[in-house]
């Protein structure tokens, strides 16, 4: 299996700086500069107190799994080595802490299929993916 | 919004067959539509002055279907973006154009090659420029069904919804379909055949999905005065809502924090405006048409426009509520799921139907009042619906 086939996100001008971020190995979110809530994707607005005004900040990076699909068929011809493969909903522990969502999509690693439940504590981690062009994906793992 | 209630009505139904490979484009699938729609009226192209349709870069829009048609002057058009869930909403906009005095007679169609050019189920087909997709894509979550698959089980998480409650919107469907003949799968299937069918994303099996279709559907919309001089029983649009907000990522946007909640959609939110619209509520309600691009879609909305509580859709659907004869039949022309997916419009022209009590032996006896609605708000956050009225 490899991940060479998989679609390349079309990043645009709010989210450039996250996805170079991800290339780093970081997770960013955005911070309002007034109210303090985070905020994912990225994009210009609280919009809570719809402030202007925000900076990024570094995620811990843990999260729970709200909820999956299993593939079964390849939806795209480049996915058909995956098949069946999994995606997760996970919710980030941030954005609980703050009575607010920050869900990310994503796929699991180093996991049993007979471990996922809704809650299952995840963190997340980097893979490199090579080809034209080369990216970098957020992926989830198990947090024992 | 009630300015419009009951001032405009639908007169008119007109569709194409329904195949896997129409053989013909789209122009000529929304022309065989729209001509059928204004000879089920009695009326002409003659009498049109205007036409509207949504599509997603997949159709024809109506500046090129008018002078193919050689319709005399265009006051009016409506060229929606948008998949299912503008469907109702393009019916709405036109009845408000009737009753503006935009336009005296409006076409509403959709023209597609669902199966055969353009596969609406994600196969082979790049992932749509939005937002969105930028961070679903790379992980191969993109397409429809895969959407409604994850919502489906937080759904089974939250509140013990079950496969067989899913199966039973499927098998239900498909008995109404078979005394349908107009759809695609008219062959009765039972909950094991339901059970035995291919994953397609789990917990979404094949018969979950509804069928990608080649097809049009039209309707005709005018004044009521008109349509009381025309050949059929007029059937009023009686209200009309649309929603929109939140996306599935975070802030649940729209004012009411906390989290984002995959078992309610938009139309829980809209379900109160829409019924105010008419002035009627969901005990009122003799059928519904609601869109069934899944069986879990079905489930949700049986929730979200109250007819039962949040968390009892499958309950509701295992009891045989909505089955023939049950409190509240559904989908009583076998839906996407068996009759065919025209994108939202031939749940419109199957809830005329009813209310014309022209629907033959699939007929809800005495139906007066029909609820149809759109895509209840997952794909783009956004959803329409329609409750259309027999004329008095
Ligand atoms: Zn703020």
């Amino acid at each position: 299996m490899s991940l060479d086939g998989r679609p390349r996100p079309g990043e645009d001008r709010d989210s450039a700086p996250w996805w170079k971020a991800v290339r780093e190995h970081e997770l960013l979110v955005q911070e309002c500069g007034d109210c303090g809530r985070p905020r994912f994707p990225a994009r210009a607005v609280c919009n809570r107190c719809r402030s202007l005004a925000w900076t990024w900040r570094r995620s811990r990076g843990t999260g729970r799994v709200y909820s999956w699909v299993v593939n079964h068929r390849a939806f795209l011809p480049g996915l058909a080595d995956e098949v069946p493969y999994t995606v997760v909903l996970v919710r980030l522990d941030e954005g609980a802490e703050h009575d607010d969502d920050l869900l990310f999509y994503g796929d699991l690693v180093d996991f049993d299929a007979a471990e996922l439940r809704e809650g299952l504590p995840v963190e997340a981690v980097f893979t490199d993916v090579p080809g034209e062009p080369a990216t970098t994906l957020v992926r989830w793992r198990p947090r024992r | 919004m009630t300015g419009f209630r009951d001032r405009t009505a639908v007169v008119g139904v007109g569709y194409t067959p329904f195949s896997k490979d129409s053989g013909v484009s789209t122009l000529t699938l929304a022309v065989q539509a729209v001509l059928a729609a204004l000879d089920d009226a009695g009326l002409t192209v003659e009498d049109v002055d205007g036409l509207a349709t949504h599509r997603v870069g997949d159709s024809t829009p109506p500046w090129v279907v008018a002078p193919a048609l050689g319709v005399p002057e265009v006051t009016w058009y409506l060229d929606q973006f948008g998949g299912g869930s503008v469907s109702h909403g393009v019916v709405a906009q036109a009845a408000m154009a009737v009753a503006s005095g935009a336009a005296r007679t409006v076409v509403c169609y959709r023209a597609i090659n669902a199966r055969s050019e353009f596969r609406m189920g994600g196969t082979g087909r790049a992932p749509a420029p939005v937002f969105d997709a930028q961070y679903q894509a790379p992980y191969g979550h993109f397409a429809p069904p895969q959407q409604f698959a994850m919502a489906a089980r937080a759904h089974m998480n939250a509140y013990g919804t079950t496969h067989e409650q899913f199966g039973r919107v499927a098998v239900t469907q498909r008995a109404n379909a078979a005394k349908n003949p107009r759809a695609l799968k008219r062959d009765p299937i039972t909950l094991d055949d339901y059970l035995a069918s291919r994953w397609i994303a789990e917990p979404l099996r094949l018969l979950d999905c509804c069928l990608e279709t080649d097809g049009a559907c039209a309707v005709v919309v005018t004044s009521r005065e008109r349509a009381r001089d025309l050949r059929a029983a007029p059937v009023l649009i009686s209200g009309a809502a649309w929603g929109g907000g939140d996306s599935y990522f975070s802030g649940a946007g729209s004012g009411a924090g906390g989290r984002t909640d995959l078992t309610v959609t938009e139309a829980a939110r809209m379900a109160p405006r829409l019924y105010a619209s008419a002035g009627v509520g969901p005990a009122d309600i003799d059928v519904a048409e609601l869109y069934d691009c899944f069986t879990y879609s079905v489930v949700v909305q049986l929730e979200d426009y109250g007819f039962c509580a949040k968390g009892e859709g499958g309950p509701f659907v295992e009891s045989g509520a909505t089955a023939p004869g049950g409190a509240l039949p559904v989908n009583t022309h076998g839906g996407f799921l068996s009759e065919g997916y025209v994108h939202g419009v031939n749940h419109i022209a199957e809830a005329v139907a009813q209310l014309r009590g022209t629907a033959g032996n699939r007929q809800v006896s005495g139906a007066e009042v029909a609820l149809s609605t759109a895509q209840p708000g997952f794909v783009l956050a956004g959803t329409s619906a329609l409750i259309l009225r027999r004329d008095a």
